[in-house]
């Protein structure tokens, strides 16, 4: 579960094109969508679509899915989980 | 004063303005079902030109309606020292050569047509139709030119429909603008044209009169219209004081209405700030699809021919009111005393943009 | 009568602010030119990283003729147009594009938005919060009569500053020219053709 935590931060970072920010800078519970958090806006969360679907082979066919799973990196983990069965 | 005629349309529904406002009158669309169309293999409804070959179809649309077009006006116009050609296109033609959109073209209408000025290109996302034709009438107006030759195209790729799809913007319907169960655009392609003169003598047909625009950015989202519609709402504005009226002097609205959620909701907010919602509205896009940098000067052609029709077109795929603030959309074809049409648009860039035509 | 009262050069390996250097490119640093540019200015807008070229290469030309014009503040919210042209329109970010969903498995919607070239007008606008005029052409060169006579055009119909940009990015140069005008001079220069092709320094012909 660590290394999906880990591995999520790291495609987020690069999918994202996040630039000056560490794997570190990342906590799991860090808030992703909020300006205090991660500052991410409605483009990146469609990125987070496209990251889904090249990284973990899930497809969101609809955005508004995305926003839930999508609250932090804890959230992210537990969606992929799920839809991977 | 500043007229505006000669207009021409050629789409999946017509080669002729005329054409294609029979078509519309007709209730057929342009929109039809293209297997593997999409990113993932998935079929899209789209607006596409059917039976005009690919190769070079941009470069084809553009010098045959700029044919079509000197037909209808003096033939020496097109060639005059006092003559401009604006060029309205998001991705012009990005197939051939993705590096150099338009050079190509603009270099073949200069020699082919023997063009006194250099063609200007406008690329403002999707209000460049509307802001061309109201550059065109700023050039006019400065005496900078005499006659301004807008055309407008855009072509359906790949490249745009598999963007359009990441943003997940595409409808899985025929696009319903305004309409409760909208839910995204349907692509299109096109070209439009249209001449914009200080003399009324150059149309072969009696012209309209432009009341030319504004724009207005809407400082707010790069992709995503302001929720309070304020850059539409400034924009609507700002033309209708220029040019001296009240909503109660608009007879029909002919809005963007691209059939995205927020796109239309936008639009019913700027419109009831502006208290223009009792005005009969429509969108074309459910005809001809969303045309782009083609889009503007379409669907101010086919306003065009309601006013020389007296004609109200239905808004198509418009059923149950799916924005906040109602408007007050054509829900059929009717005879009307039509005076005055407001045209709006905005687009990717924040870019907000209107104009006014009227019955001389 | 206008002028221009301040401009801002982003050559390949140079930027200049009113003709006079103030970064130089470091073609060992493994920063882009214009990420250079950012730090050596230490502007803080981290929206900055997410742009294309074009939109990089606006956002810091005009943030360094802000500074250089200060009062630039005092005009309303809907007084400054824009109106910015160039060669190529966005074909370097189409490029970059088109390669997301033909060679990275799919398209991206980050990519996708910058694939207009007047997206840059929309960044400057929302950091500013300018509600004017825009306008972005394409033309085979920087034209010198097509903005004096557009931008004076613009001034006429309410219009009380004009930014004007000539875009020229490319993969591998930059002929990147901002300029603004005003109605009001002070220690501007006149705003006419002449003076402009000197100002820009490109090759015209």
């Amino acid at each position: 579960m660590d290394n999906l935590r880990e591995d999520l931060k790291k495609q987020i970072i690069e999918q994202l094109n996040l630039e000056d920010i560490q794997v570190s800078d990342i906590a799991d519970d860090t808030l992703l969508f909020n300006d205090q958090g991660l500052g991410l806006d409605s483009i990146d969360a469609l990125e987070m679509i496209v990251l889904l679907e090249k990284y973990h082979g899930i497809q969101v066919t609809n955005p508004d899915e995305g926003k839930e799973a999508f609250v932090s990196i804890n959230s992210m983990a537990d969606y992929i989980t799920k839809r991977k069965g | 004063m500043i007229y505006i005629g000669a207009e021409e349309i050629i789409s999946p529904l017509g080669k002729s303005a005329e054409e294609n406002f029979s078509a519309i009158l007709a209730n057929r669309s342009g929109i039809s079902l293209a297997d593997h169309a999409g990113f993932n293999g998935d079929s899209v409804y789209i607006s596409k030109i059917l039976d005009l070959s690919e190769e070079n179809k941009f470069e084809n649309l553009i010098t045959t309606v700029l044919n079509q077009v000197i037909i209808k006006i003096d033939n020496k116009i097109v060639s005059s020292e006092r003559t401009v050609v604006l060029l309205s296109s998001t991705k012009g033609d990005l197939d051939n050569n993705i590096n150099d959109q338009f050079g190509k073209t603009i270099a073949t209408l200069t020699t082919q047509f023997n063009l006194a000025n250099q063609p200007i290109v406008v690329s403002n996302a999707c209000i460049s139709g509307v802001l061309a034709i109201n550059t065109a009438g700023n050039f006019i107006e400065s005496g900078l030119y005499d006659h301004v030759i807008v055309i407008g195209c855009d072509l359906i790729s790949n490249f745009v429909l598999f963007g359009f799809q990441s943003l997940f913007a595409i409808s899985n319907q025929p696009c319903t603008p305004f309409d409760a169960s909208r839910n995204g655009i349907t692509m299109g392609e096109g070209c439009g044209a249209l001449v914009i003169s200080n003399s009324k003598m150059i149309f072969k047909e009696q012209p309209l009169k432009l009341l030319s625009g504004t724009s207005a950015n809407d400082a707010n989202h790069i992709s995503g219209p302001s929720r309070t519609g304020e850059g539409l709402y400034r924009s609507v504005k700002r033309t209708m004081e220029m040019n001296d009226l009240l909503p109660a002097d608009i007879d029909f609205i002919s809005a963007h209405g691209t059939g995205t959620i927020y796109n239309d909701e936008m639009e019913s907010i700027a419109f009831d700030r502006s208290n223009l919602t009792p005005i009969p509205l429509n969108s074309f896009k459910g005809y001809f699809g969303h045309t782009l940098g083609a889009a503007g000067v379409i669907e101010t052609a086919i306003s065009m021919q309601m006013l020389r029709n007296q004609m109200l077109i239905k808004s198509p795929g418009f059923e149950t009111t799916g924005t906040s603030k109602e408007l007050n959309i054509v829900k059929e074809n009717k005879p009307a005393n039509l005076r005055t049409i407001l045209k709006t648009a905005s687009g990717f860039g924040g870019g907000n943009a209107s104009l006014l035509i009227q019955k001389i | 009568m206008s002028f221009i009262t301040a401009y801002c050069h982003i050559t390949s390996d140079s930027c200049l602010v009113n003709g006079e250097e103030i970064v130089t490119r470091d073609s060992l640093s493994n920063d882009s030119w214009l990420k250079q540019i950012y730090k050596s200015q230490e502007f803080v807008y981290p929206k900055f990283y997410k742009m294309d070229s074009l939109a990089q290469a606006g956002f810091l030309a005009s943030e360094l003729i802000k500074r250089a014009q200060p009062n630039l503040s005092a005009y309303q919210d809907d007084e400054i147009a824009m109106l910015f042209g160039n060669q190529y329109s966005s074909a370097e970010s189409d490029i970059r594009f088109k390669k997301s969903y033909e060679e990275h498995g799919a398209p991206s919607p980050a990519l996708f938005v910058y694939t207009l070239p007047n997206i840059v007008l929309g960044e400057i606008a929302i950091l500013n919060k300018w509600f004017g005029e825009n306008l972005f052409v394409v033309l085979p060169k920087f034209a010198p009569d097509f903005f004096v006579s557009y931008a004076k055009i613009l001034m006429s119909k309410g219009s009380e500053a004009v930014l004007c940009g000539w875009l020229g990015i490319g993969e591998e140069r930059s002929d990147v020219f901002l300029f603004l005008v005003e109605k009001q001079g002070n220690a501007g220069m006149e705003f006419n053709a002449g003076n402009l092709h000197k100002l820009a320094g490109f090759e015209l012909v």
